[in-house]
């Protein structure tokens, strides 16, 4: 592979940040995320960046807006106890519509739980972590090459609907060294801008796509930002019809745009009977196990979204309308099948195959599966 | 002469707070020391935490931030690092700043970053109803403490002394020409520069304690203070200080004052940084 | 021996120099072979009040004060001063007045309108025509060579046109008593006092008989929440609050400007802007209740 490089899950989230103009940085130390920020301090200043370590993850994310609100690009990262403390943010930021990019890398749960064996067990915290109503944008890669290419995505995203975006891979995946070529540029989207009259600028008002352009502080716009619900003129009110408005245009931003946010892989599903539904670091042993099962004769195919949230409902939908059995393989023990369940609306039987000990799941695990042998449970 | 309400947003007041409750003179205080300065309002970020005195940036035409409980030193440092050329206020209470905020806040004295914290001391959790916070004496009664309170309570000055902070003063609600002097001090300190201010609460710590409402609280303020005399100390307030809730007297004025390196962030060559 | 003397009195602000003015012209006296007594009061000296040195000299001098009406010479170092002092001085004496205006504490009484209070300069308010005047600009002069404070040493220098006294009297005076190191720019200063021309008196405000009224404060009754702060500060008791908690300015006219009710109004519900219009003198005479 010319141009190679071998790096690990963790770096190429770096490399993706970098490539997709991230120019800020705040994080705490948590394993197995701490390479993101050992390696963005050595290379986000050189690149005209900002890096400073915080107090702790609540204080990380608080920073990251503010710098967001600056007009930076800006991220952090941290794995499943530092991402329970930012909960609290990512509401802050949907509901204020800042920018920015979260990543958790995640290890057992819950509490302290597992560090560092593998998990994917913050999957439903990263739809509904923080209070309230609101939408949320999730991407998971399965590979480094893929952590590159979803940070980009997860950068771009954020700007484009301003919102948090969370980029959620496995421990697995965070330390695993693999040979990926990187491309020379990427494509890189920044946040609406407002060009009119400051003196009548109206800080919420959106155009028909639902996302209202946004100014940075110190650009001659003079704004109020608030967690509250709030008006077009950005100031609280507790008015219904106001209140209903908002709520519903920041989730609309998101879900009447769910084509340009979902990402789906599809494998073999053309005659398949079985479809195993996984993602993340599953999605690879899904993979090979597909390959497997099907060098034995077994129709089988694969689904795997790269993006959980908004979940692909539809998409889920028509491969259980086509196979007789949905095999659901999650690091946890059971979060998304319900998803695919909803999704399937009872057009194909669900089959889960589940582990939350720490062990990843392997091919063999699912040909066994595929083959309707044991460790099966639904 | 210029008119500070220039400063405010007009469509948005009056404000919440409750009548005689001293924040919003401190807010006049701080846009005088604003005029006094020059500050252009377009580099001028207020960001606030949650309670009654994090309200007050609601009504101010700059460029403010509204945050989440406790927080507004960490968002404040993400304004200032990625753009250094932002004056950062935060306006904070003691609740939202010594106590779900503590943190925070010490830590951004630690660091010395160039932002000015204004800490509204009103003794209690006013948005809350009157609960009792980390700043309410020992005895008083707050609606947590029905019987007294049983704590002690924090010297926010001392505190941040003892966090590094580089510009430490406090101030009285009661004394707008000398708060406005401090905090034009503060905030053309190069430096992290916290300054307390000690406002009142009439509708819940006054009424608790039965010390009536905000200009007899000013006045009760103004007995408090030590080593400077404000304006009002000669004017014709009646003295209304119960007895079982005058705490000792209150050193105001600039306490500490130091130049140390200021933290702007890990920058690279060439980059915005020192 | 009868007494024969004659009277000179300085007069002034604490701060001026009267005192040492005072002891120069006793000293001169003295080396001119005169008896002499002085006398002064200066209990005010630090907060800006009247000083004054009486001076009598003759071939014998009973008493150090100067009577009523009997001055040679007035040399007041300070405009008020002037008119406070003119009625000591003899019919066909001197008045030596410097331009300088000090306004004193005491003229404000009603602080709205402190200018009432101080005179126009108007040689014509020191009242007789066969006095001799000689207005100067000592402490410009003074400043032009080098110390303001000498401008006490002008003034002398006028007044010993006045006075038959030898130069080298006067400067013998000066050379023993003022400060060590001060005593060339107090001696240069004494001779361009001698030559001094009239100073030219300024113009007279465009409205000589107008002064500024009462500030006023507005009230913007739709953010005021009744607190009682302003009405409790207001020194002046210009504010009230009603009992249907509605603030209502009850004594306008009274208003001082302090601003305490402005600054202290939670609500940014007050605003104290200076007098926009100049009312009467007479107005405010007669709303101040007495007379200057």
């Amino acid at each position: 592979m010319s141009g190679a490089k071998l790096v690990q899950g963790n770096e190429a989230c770096v490399r993706g940040a970098l490539a997709a103009g991230c120019n800020f940085y705040a994080g705490y130390p948590i394993t197995p995320s701490s390479e993101i920020a050992e390696l963005m301090v050595r290379f986000l200043p050189d690149a005209g960046g900002v890096f400073v370590q915080m107090e702790d993850e609540i204080a990380s994310l608080a920073t990251v807006i503010g710098a967001s609100l600056a007009g930076s690009r800006a991220m952090t990262a941290t794995s499943g106890p530092g991402f329970s403390l930012m909960q609290e943010h990512i509401g802050f930021a949907t509901m204020a519509e800042v920018p920015c990019v979260v990543v958790n890398v995640m290890r057992g749960g819950p509490s302290t739980g597992l560090p560092t064996s593998p998990s994917q067990g913050d999957v439903m915290q990263a739809r509904w972590g923080t209070h309230g109503d609101h939408p949320s944008i999730v991407l998971a890669p399965s590979s480094v090459g893929e952590v590159f290419n979803l940070t980009v995505k997860a950068f771009n995203l954020a700007e484009r609907f301003r919102t948090p975006v969370t980029l959620i891979y496995d421990e697995i995946i965070g330390h695993t060294r693999e040979s990926v070529v990187f491309p020379d540029s990427v494509d890189v989207i920044s946040r609406p801008r407002p060009n009119g009259d400051p003196s009548t600028f109206l800080p919420k008002a959106a155009p028909p796509d639902g996302v209202p352009p946004m100014p940075a502080f110190g650009d001659g716009y003079r704004f109020h930002v608030t967690g509250l619900t709030h008006d077009e003129r950005g100031f609280p009110t507790t008015d219904p019809g106001q209140a209903g408005a908002l709520i519903t245009r920041i989730h609309d931003k998101v879900t009447n745009h769910q084509e340009e946010i979902t990402e789906i892989e599809t494998l073999m599903l053309d005659d398949a009977e079985i479809a195993i539904f996984a993602y993340g670091i599953v999605g690879r042993s899904a993979h090979e196990a597909v390959l497997r099962a099907r060098e034995a004769g077994i129709r089988v195919g694969m689904i795997r979204p790269l993006t959980l949230w908004p979940f692909p409902y539809h998409q889920v939908g028509e491969v259980a309308a086509q196979v007789d059995t949905l095999l659901v393989a999650e690091m946890n023990l059971g979060q998304l099948i319900g998803e695919v369940e909803r999704a399937a609306a009872g057009r194909s039987e669900i089959v889960g195959h589940l582990r939350a000990d720490g062990e990843p799941i392997t091919p063999t695990d699912l040909v066994a599966a595929i083959s309707g042998a044991g460790a099966v449970r639904t | 002469m210029t008119d500070v309400r220039d400063h405010l947003r007009e469509w948005a007041m009056p404000h919440v707070l409750c009548p005689g409750c001293a924040h919003g003179i401190v807010l006049r205080s701080f846009l005088e020391a604003v005029d006094e300065q020059e500050i252009d309002r377009n580099r001028l970020a207020m960001v606030a935490g949650i309670g009654c005195s994090s309200r007050l940036v609601g009504y101010v035409d700059f460029c403010t931030l509204h945050g989440t409980h406790g927080r507004a030193p960490a968002f404040a440092t993400g304004l200032k690092m990625a753009r250094p050329e932002l004056h950062v206020v935060v306006v904070t209470g003691d609740g939202d700043g010594l106590a779900i905020g503590a943190n925070h806040l010490i830590h951004a004295a630690r660091r010395n970053i160039d932002i000015t914290v204004l800490l509204l001391n009103n003794s209690i959790y006013g948005m809350t109803g009157g609960q009792a916070a980390p700043t309410t004496p020992t005895g008083a009664v707050a609606s947590t403490t029905p019987g007294g309170n049983t704590e002690p309570n924090f010297d926010a000055c001392k505190l941040l002394i003892g966090a590094g902070a580089s510009f430490v003063a406090r101030v009285l609600a009661a004394n707008p020409i000398e708060m406005t002097r401090v905090m034009v001090e503060g905030m053309t300190h190069s430096g992290f520069s916290f300054i307390e201010v000690v406002s009142d609460c009439p509708e819940y710590y006054g009424r608790y304690n039965g010390m009536g409402g905000g200009a007899d609280m000013l006045t009760w303020m103004a007995g408090r203070e030590v080593g400077v005399t404000g304006p009002l100390s000669s004017k014709r307030f009646v003295n209304h200080v119960p007895s079982s809730t005058a705490p000792p007297g209150m050193a105001t004025g600039i306490i500490q004052r130091e130049e140390r390196p200021v933290f702007t962030g890990v920058h690279g060559e060439g980059s915005h940084g020192p | 021996m009868s007494d024969d003397s004659s009277g000179l009195l300085l007069a002034g602000v604490g701060g001026q120099g009267v005192i040492l003015a005072g002891m120069i012209v006793a000293d001169a006296l003295v080396r001119a072979g005169h008896d002499v007594k002085q006398s002064e009061v200066h209990g005010m000296a630090q907060r800006g009040g009247s000083v004054f040195s009486h001076i009598r000299w003759g071939s014998s001098v009973d008493s150090p004060l100067v009577p009523l009406g009997s001055a040679e010479v007035l040399a007041a170092f300070e405009w008020a001063e002037a008119l406070r002092w003119v009625e000591y001085v003899r019919e066909g004496g001197a008045v030596v007045a410097d331009l300088r205006t000090i306004v004193p504490p005491g003229s404000c009484t009603d602080r709205r309108s402190w200018s009432i209070r101080y005179p126009d300069i108007d040689p014509d308010l020191l009242g007789r025509r066969t006095l001799k005047t000689r207005i100067v600009d000592a402490s410009s002069t003074a400043a032009e060579l080098g110390n303001i404070r000498a401008a006490n040493s002008v003034i002398l220098g006028s007044v010993a046109a006045f006075l038959d006294i030898e130069h080298v009297h006067w400067e013998a005076a000066i050379e023993r008593l003022v400060p060590a190191g001060t005593e060339a720019v107090n001696l240069t200063s004494f001779r361009a006092g001698c030559e001094v021309v009239e100073a030219s008196i300024p113009p007279r405000p465009a409205d000589p008989d107008g002064f500024p009224g009462p500030h006023e404060i507005d009230i913007r009754h739709e953010w005021c929440k009744g607190c009682d702060i302003c009405s409790r500060v207001c020194p002046e008791y210009c504010l009230e609050v009603g009992i249907d908690g509605e603030l209502a300015l009850v004594d306008a006219e009274a208003c001082t400007g302090c601003r305490l009710c402005e600054l202290l109004c939670p609500d940014f519900a007050i605003a104290v802007s200076p007098p926009t219009e100049n009312v009467s003198r007479g107005e405010l005479v007669a709303s101040a209740g007495d007379p200057p």
